[in-house]
């Protein structure tokens, strides 16, 4: 885990399922390829994060949190 | 949020916020990359992780 | 009626989008859905996001269909769904109603003498500039020139191009949109652009007579976007491809001015096959080759049964189609009414097993996708991983879990393995929940049982070089969602029974258009006008922009309206409470006769709105400076006789547009080229001039512009900062005001002055907090989305129609009026609705009462309680799940989103 070319970090993505969930799959279908280290929750809307979930996800072991409306 | 979290000794740059509408795939791709590379840049979180469980 | 079907070549049941096809297809033209600017091969589709998702095979550029060989995609197909033999089929419908909205084209400049600079790479028109905007256009959305692919610095949009111009090709009609599109295409330009884009318009009168369209017009001035107002004179090409526009400025200055790239901002134009379509189909056209529709009744066209809407009958933008759309549904249906639900049929739902309290038992789909997923995710690796985790039972890998005989085959398995949950890894939710779900039902399983991996449209697809991460992100994935799967419970989704009747609030124009087309959907209605008549400010109008005499079709109609046993009105009554929600309101009226309480399923609000008084230009001190309605009011009286005036001077705009109202009240340009061109027949000796600031006869209404200026009236430009004076001279009145072509003073003797006044909004903030319905800053209602749902607002089952959802003409508050009767329609319509089971739901042992959920409610769905604590709607509840992030004593949840479920799958992650 030194070896920063190496390492992949883990990062949890809060997508709100209206927008950047759509998005995202929107990326899906034009084949735009990016890292895989985002691991996708889908909420209904990003009224519905709470502060818990990003501190919950650090908690856990994640070392980047991203939430996107 | 990111004051709480750099209380708790995690780096601000470890939390995004962003605003994507559902028609911008390019965005999408954009902004991962940039998270990814400002993720990755700050190196495995090495906070909290154990800490908060010893406490608990 | 006889429709012709168009083979595809490939069978829309066996597609299942995987683009194989596309990949081999050896040939490539241009792709004019990116109007050419990039290549697309003869198997495709038209866009990634058309609706449903299938290809289709272009015959005329098929290496197959033309030289007899290739098959490339028959045989890489992996569903064997391409089949060469597909025939055109003939199809005989019996219908009674028919809508035909086959739309416009942009108008091509290239082809004339007199745009041959569109002919340079740097000069796009403004379609071509929007694909390049977009992000799934030619470049990805980045903002570049055609010619060397660099970002231009500077870019100029010129307006009017084949528009309010009558040189060979052009029209004579406003198109209404480009204004509008210009604007937004430089703002966005503007932020693409790396570099600070210099973005100039030249146009001749700014449009933009939209709701909110003037603020995005000051906005985009104040973020430097240079509006110059000159018809250019031409543009030259330079050595590296860069333009020169020459222009004469207001004041005959001639310019020359250098751009990177120029944007044609083309437009709108009906085809000529479209014409012949319509003229085959009995269709009057007008002069234009739109098809030609009344004021009063917008949407039919001149044969009975056949309704339009969209561009096709004249120039309009989103809002107004869809809004139309709704319309022409409403009159389609409104003759149909006595046939309504007698062609469906009913589904047979079976008992759902009872899970609660079982050990969860998931079962695991993953599907290959043919090999859009398989093809880079090691899909038996996912699988033999997912066996191993908890609660799961039973593991399937299929090629297509969509697929008809694997959906069969899933109920069967969900009944032999008794399966209480489900998880399919597969595409997105988005797309495929429903179909599964709707499986899970049919083999007796609550819906709410079930969860997504997305492992193709959000990893394969987007992970395909890094297949083994893939695979691990696949496995991530799965687990996230078994665990949350373990957690969901089964859902209720309440149903609510509808009362079939309707309120309409406002006895106006729009109003009794409103109740009357209820009635004829055979649905009751209760007419509510504050005022002890009907008829609201159109009694004050004379004629509508096309001549037809508003005050005998007023008579007309409120007789309908009176003679109607659906609908009940009340006279000088108010609206003094509203209880309930969609499908069962109850709402208080007071009258003079005491309280009555009404039960009704859905509202439409059509309060209208009112004239502004001024007081300025000697308004109320000088008996012959008179508002707009008061001078049809003085017309339809006799009061005021043409005969009698022989210098008439129109002020426009006045108390619109200005910091105190910055909107602009769309209908009064027009209102005063008809008025003086009024004037001009009773008395074409009289002097008639219009003082303007910019002239917004938008549409066909440009017509009646230019017979105004044909026939002598005289337009002179003022500025808003230098604004004319009206001062009382004895009997008359003498107007002052400065001329920008001559550069100084007029001075006008006048024996009227009009004065073009603001239309101002009721601000009716009870009502709207009675409704649980908003309003936006200028005291216009809010829609639920300006563009794709006009006549709705967000809180469901309360529609709007007319001025108090912004100023507009006539035939637009009739449409309106029964685009919101089709959208009441929907909810009426049905005798029962089924409200979505994942809404929130608060634990009143934790519930405080502290007030923050109901504050923070976007739809208002969460009322105190008589204990005070936070009690929720279901029937109002969108389940955002905005309230479970704000309590600080955790007390809602939301259903199907939990608190613990997400835990879960952050926990798996």
């Amino acid at each position: 885990m030194s070896d920063n070319s190496q390492y992949q970090p883990r990062i949890a993505a809060f997508l709100c399922n209206w927008c950047s969930y759509g998005a995202a799959d929107l990326a899906g279908v034009s084949r735009l390829q990016y890292p895989p280290n985002i691991h996708v929750i889908r909420i209904p809307c990003t009224g519905r994060m709470s502060p818990k979930f990003i501190l919950q996800a650090f908690r856990q072991g994640v070392d980047g949190v991203w939430v996107s409306g | 949020m990111k004051s709480l979290l750099e209380y708790v000794g995690i780096e601000p740059g470890r939390l995004h916020f962003s605003w994507i509408s559902s028609a911008e795939a390019t965005k999408f791709q954009e902004t991962v990359v940039e998270v990814t590379e400002s993720v990755k840049a700050l190196g495995p979180a090495k906070h909290m992780i154990k800490d908060i469980r010893k406490v608990a | 009626m006889k429709v012709a079907e168009h083979p595809r070549f490939i069978d829309m049941d066996k597609c299942i989008a995987c683009g194989a096809c596309y990949d081999k297809c050896p040939k490539r033209i241009p792709n004019e859905y990116n109007e050419g600017l990039d290549k697309r091969k003869a198997a495709y589709v038209r866009y990634a996001q058309a609706v449903p998702l299938k290809y289709s095979i272009d015959k005329d550029n098929c290496i197959y269909f033309q030289k007899g060989k290739c098959r490339a995609c028959q045989k890489f197909c992996p569903t064997g769904a391409v089949d060469f033999e597909m025939e055109e089929q003939q199809r005989e419908l019996q219908v009674g109603s028919v809508i035909i909205s086959a739309g416009f084209r942009p108008f091509d400049p290239s082809p004339y003498v007199q745009y041959a600079y569109a002919n340079f790479p740097n000069v796009v028109t403004a379609l071509e500039f929007e694909r390049i905007l977009a992000a799934s256009g030619p470049w990805l959305g980045h903002l570049v020139r055609p010619s060397d692919e660099a970002e231009p610095k500077k870019v100029a949009w010129i307006q009017c191009v084949g528009s309010r111009d009558i040189n060979s090709c052009d029209h004579p009609y406003c198109s209404a949109v480009c204004c509008m599109y210009a604007i937004k295409e430089a703002v966005i330009a503007k932020e693409h652009s790396k570099e600070n884009l210099d973005a100039a318009i030249f146009y001749m009168d700014m449009r933009t007579f939209g709701k909110d369209f003037e603020r995005y017009y000051d906005n985009a001035k104040e973020d430097g976007v240079r509006f110059i107002r000159s018809r250019i004179h031409s543009i030259n090409q330079l050595a590296d491809k860069s333009l020169q526009i020459e222009y004469a400025t207001e004041d005959g200055r001639a310019m020359l001015e250098e751009f990177d790239m120029v944007v044609l901002s083309q437009g709108l134009e009906i085809s000529p096959e479209t014409a012949a379509m319509c003229r085959q189909l009995g269709l009057e056209l007008n002069s234009s080759s739109f098809i030609d529709t009344a004021s009063f009744t917008p949407v039919a066209s001149s044969r009975p049964g056949v309704y339009v809407c969209g561009a096709l009958a004249g120039p309009k933008d989103i809002p107004l189609s869809v809004m139309e759309a709704s319309a022409a549904a409403c009159a389609a249906a409104g003759n149909l009414s006595s046939a309504r639900g007698s062609m469906t049929k009913e589904q047979v739902i079976p008992e759902q097993r009872a899970v609660a309290g079982d050990q969860p038992k998931v079962g695991v789909f993953v599907c290959s996708c043919g090999i859009n997923i398989a093809g880079v995710v090691n899909v038996d690796e996912v699988a033999e991983y997912a066996k191993t985790l908890p609660y799961v039972s039973y593991v399937e890998n299929n090629l297509f879990t969509c697929s008809q005989d694997t959906q069969d085959k899933m109920a069967e398995v969900i009944d032999e393995q008794g399966l209480n949950r489900v998880v399919v890894a597969a595409c997105t939710p988005r797309t495929h929940e429903p179909l599964f779900q709707e499986t899970m039902v049919g083999a007796g399983l609550n819906k709410y049982l079930f969860e997504m991996a997305n492992i193709r449209n959000q990893d394969s697809w987007v992970h395909s070089d890094q297949p083994e991460m893939a695979t691990e992100k696949a496995k991530d994935l799965v687990r996230m969602a078994v665990a949350k799967a373990a957690l969901l419970s089964p859902l209720q989704e309440v149903q609510l029974e509808v009362d079939p009747g309707a309120m309409v609030i406002g006895g106006g124009l729009a109003g009794m258009n409103a109740a009357l087309e209820l009635a004829k959907q055979g649905y009751s209605c209760h007419l509510v006008e504050r005022d002890n008549a009907l008829g609201g400010n159109a009694r004050s109008l004379r004629a509508t922009a096309k001549g037809e005499d508003v005050a005998s079709y007023l008579v007309e109609l409120s007789q309908k309206v009176e003679e109607e046993p659906l609908i009940t009105t009340h006279l000088g009554t108010v609206i003094k409470d509203v209880d309930g929600f969609v499908g069962n309101f109850k709402t208080t009226l007071a009258g003079d006769s005491g309280e009555e309480v009404v039960e009704h399923g859905v509202a439409v609000i059509a309060t209208g709105a009112s004239e502004y008084k001024p007081n300025e230009y000697a308004y109320g001190s000088h008996p012959k400076v008179m508002t707009h309605l008061e001078i049809d009011d003085g017309l339809v009286s006799g009061e005021v006789d043409p005969k009698q005036v022989n210098s008439l001077v129109l002020i426009q705009c006045v108390g619109s547009r200005e910091p105190e109202r910055p909107y602009c009240s769309k209908v009064c340009c027009t209102h005063s080229v008809e008025t003086a061109l009024h004037f001009k027949e009773e008395n074409p000796e009289c002097q008639v001039v219009i003082l303007y600031r910019d002239i917004r006869t938008f549409g066909e209404r440009e017509l009646l512009y230019k017979e105004a200026r044909s026939k002598g009236v005289l337009f002179v430009r003022y500025d808003v900062d230098q604004k004319p004076v009206v001062e009382a001279d004895g009997e008359g009145l003498k107007v002052t005001v400065r001329d920008h072509i001559l550069g100084r003073d007029l001075l006008i003797d006048a024996d009227m002055v009009g004065l073009a006044t603001a239309i101002t909004s009721h601000k009716a903030t009870d009502l709207a907090q009675m409704f649980k319905v908003s309003m936006d800053e200028d005291g216009w209602f809010l829609e639920a989305h300006q563009k794709l749902r006009p006549v709705d607002f967000a809180t469901d089952g309360v529609f709007m129609a007319g001025l108090c959802h912004y100023p507009k003409p006539i035939e637009e508050a009739v449409a309106q009026a029964q685009a919101a009767v089709a959208r009441a329609v929907t909810v009426l319509s049905s005798k029962e609705m089924m409200l979505p089971g994942t809404v929130a739901v608060i634990d009143q042992s934790k519930c405080v009462g502290c007030g923050v959920c109901w504050t923070v409610c976007p739809y208002q769905a969460i009322d105190e309680d008589e204990n005070g604590l936070a009690v929720v709607n279901e029937a109002l509840c969108k389940g955002c799940g905005t309230c479970v992030a704000s309590c600080r004593s955790g007390a809602p949840n939301l259903r199907g989103f939990t608190n613990q479920g997400v835990m879960a799958q952050i926990m798996a992650l």
